[in-house]
């Protein structure tokens, strides 16, 4: 881009580039630890921590009261977080600002591949999306469809392939890749 | 270095600041029970277990409402209720949950069969809350409002109030108005109401 490729980049940029990437993964395997004990890597598991409560007596809509017999072991031994509709506004602001972010950081990094312009375009969109996908997901699992839970996970994992493609090529080019004429 | 890179990494600085002012809000959740956990601590002597879901009518709302300032809002709420083999109840449990800007706080409140408080457990809370509540929880603060029902006296103790900073205070009055919403609840939708279903 404008004739600067990540392989020109002066030393200090190369090694702000290089750390940013390491520090955003170390963040992203802290994260991916995050929710695979909060929460759980499984879409059974979200939907679990997401879909509205539904009644375990079975009541019906109109009904005002129900009692059925139960055995403790139907109680979630799990330790799991209960996202509602309050958590699920916070999580959601949080999330769309903080890795909406991240993936402006990457991308800014990766303008200066050497790729060509539709890979280029197709590699720096897959955060932005999964983004999306991630937070839009928890949403329609709510309020939507709880199936729709499998989304949340498709969103996750499209943010992880964007970061992986982005470092490996960007460490690629900033530290391996010979000098290209601009 | 050229224009251009300068004002790239300017961008990117302002970037990672508002990153960081974002990721600043809500800290992760800390689980400190399951739900089986503390339902069997809080029906603790019961030989069989049942679960009453109950719906509040727009009556009960405006009543609760007018009692305590409290809106409830869920579609339905849940006790779990322990008896003796008999079939004499024993307690009940129900989670209760309020969101603050720090995140959830999620309590389980056990009540005897008159709706006398008879315990409570904070089960999850956030990372940045915990310091706030771990006070409360170590003197265990649910001891002063064993006894009370759903009229009782829900203020903070001077021994609660002792515990810690005024975060730790908001905190216990978060959680003790939780404690006296399950009271209120019980009141109004298992004392008040016969049993049905």
């Amino acid at each position: 881009m404008n004739g600067i490729f990540l392989n020109r980049l002066p030393l200090s940029g190369k090694v702000f580039c290089t750390l940013y990437l390491v520090g955003i993964g170390c963040g992203a395997l802290a994260a991916f630890a995050q929710a695979a004990t909060a929460v759980g890597l499984s879409p059974g598991e979200v939907r679990a921590s997401l879909a509205p409560d539904m009644p375990m007596t079975h009541m019906s809509h109109g009904q005002m009261s129900r009692e059925k017999e139960i055995d403790l072991g139907q109680i979630s031994t799990s330790a799991k977080v209960w996202i509602r509709t309050p958590l699920l506004i916070q999580t959601s602001h949080t999330h769309l600002f903080g890795m909406t972010l991240i993936a402006g950081l990457l991308g800014a990094i990766f303008l200066f591949s050497s790729l060509g312009e539709g890979k280029k375009t197709l590699i720096l969109s897959l955060p932005f999306l999964g983004t999306i996908l991630d937070i839009g997901g928890m949403w329609l699992t709510r309020f939507l469809w709880p199936p729709l839970s499998a989304l949340v996970i498709a969103g996750g994992s499209l943010f992880a392939l964007g970061y992986v493609l982005i470092t490996v090529r960007s460490v690629y080019e900033i530290w391996l890749q010979k000098e290209l004429s601009a | 270095m050229s224009r251009f890179m300068l004002r790239l990494i300017g961008g990117v600085g302002l970037m990672a600041v508002a990153a960081g002012i974002a990721a600043a809000h809500v800290t992760p959740p800390v689980v400190l029970a399951s739900d089986r956990e503390a339902v069997a601590g809080l029906l603790s002597g019961s030989r069989r277990y049942f679960v009453r879901e109950v719906r509040l009518s727009p009556a009960e709302r405006a009543a609760i409402q007018k009692q305590s300032g409290w809106t409830p809002n869920e579609d339905f709420y849940r006790f779990y209720l322990g008896r003796d083999d008999q079939g004499a109840l024993v307690a009940s449990t129900i989670f209760m949950t309020e969101y603050t800007i720090h995140g959830p706080v999620r309590v389980a409140v056990g009540l005897n069969p008159d709706g006398k408080v008879k315990g409570a457990q904070v089960v999850e809370i956030t990372e940045e809350t915990y310091p706030w509540v771990k006070p409360l929880i170590d003197q265990d603060f649910a001891r002063d409002y064993v006894g009370q029902g759903s009229t009782g006296r829900y203020t903070l103790t001077d021994r609660v109030r002792a515990a810690g900073d005024s975060m730790t205070q908001f905190y216990g009055q978060v959680i003790v108005s939780l404690i006296q919403r399950a009271a209120i609840l019980y009141d109004t939708t298992v004392l008040k109401r016969p049993t049905s279903g």
